[in-house]
């Protein structure tokens, strides 16, 4: 019976580091900044932002840094304090999701040097974005 | 030698009449001021009947997220070779794409269409936010879209 208390108190004390360690961002809503604030500035510093959403109380941005790197990022809402980067195609991590996620990145990226093969257009057209 | 001569002559024949069939196309595609993420499009061509006949261009670079352009996935059913080498980055709110591309006199008057679809994250997809005939007559002329898009033209 004694060790089971000790257990279950390990246990609790552990849960709590966890859920602790997952609340990266501090600060409470009031205080944040629109996300739209932390889309301008990324993209004045040459970013291209896919999305932004809220996770563990941080603004998390999926997109491309100046760089050209598909990152993943956490900024903390109030002061847009970069918490946390992740480059997609440098993560080690070999979770099977991880992996498809790269091999797309990379299928797509050579997508980009390919010239049209769908009979349609003639060529690579032109693009630009104002 | 005069074999030789036959030979390139024809060649040479092809090839002008290849490049005096294609036609160069300007399209013009700007957004309206909504609050969101980039937005994907698709631009694509179809028949008069609505029926699918190729992609022109893709603004957005994760195809997870090409499900989002309805009417275009439904119609070339987001294979690869659709949109190989027709793709790029997705465009902002507010922004104009500015895309130039050579396309067959064939599909000039003759009844296509030009559609393109829309999507944003956490918002509503539009599926032919635009469609315009693609006429000689409405070269140059603007169309108001139904969804992000506030105004498309095309010239030749």
């Amino acid at each position: 019976m004694k060790n089971t208390s000790i257990v279950l108190g390990l246990s609790m004390l552990l849960l709590t580091g966890a859920a602790n360690a997952d609340d990266d961002c501090e600060g409470s809503a009031p205080g944040w900044q629109p996300r739209e604030n932390l889309r301008q500035q990324l993209e004045a510093d040459g970013w291209e932002v896919y999305r932004i959403k809220v996770d563990d109380g941080c603004y998390e941005v999926e997109g491309r840094n100046e760089y050209g790197s598909r990152v993943e990022t956490s900024f903390a809402p109030s002061t847009f304090e970069l918490m946390e980067l992740e480059r997609e195609d440098e993560d080690d991590d070999d979770d099977e999701r991880d992996d498809d996620e790269r091999r797309n990145y990379q299928a797509d990226e050579n997508r980009q040097q390919s010239m049209p093969s769908n009979g349609i257009v003639k060529g690579r057209p032109s693009v630009s974005v104002e | 030698m005069k074999k030789y001569f036959v030979v390139v002559g024809f060649a040479m024949a092809l090839v002008f009449s290849a490049a005096a069939s294609a036609r160069e196309v300007t399209l013009n595609t700007q957004l309206t001021n909504y609050r969101g993420d980039g937005a994907y499009l698709a631009i694509y061509l179809t028949d008069s009947n609505g029926v699918y006949q190729g992609t022109l261009w893709i603004a957005g670079r994760d195809s997870e997220y090409y499900k989002h352009l309805r009417g275009w996935a439904r119609g070339s059913r987001m294979r690869h070779a659709e949109y190989d080498g027709l793709t790029g980055a997705s465009i902002t709110s507010g922004r104009t794409l500015t895309m130039t591309l050579n396309l067959d006199d064939s599909f000039i008057d003759n009844g296509y269409e030009i559609h393109v679809d829309t999507a944003v994250e956490d918002r509503r997809d539009n599926r032919s936010d635009v469609v315009v005939p693609l006429t000689s007559d409405g070269a140059g002329k603007s169309v108001s879209g139904r969804g992000y898009v506030k105004s498309f033209t095309y010239n030749f």
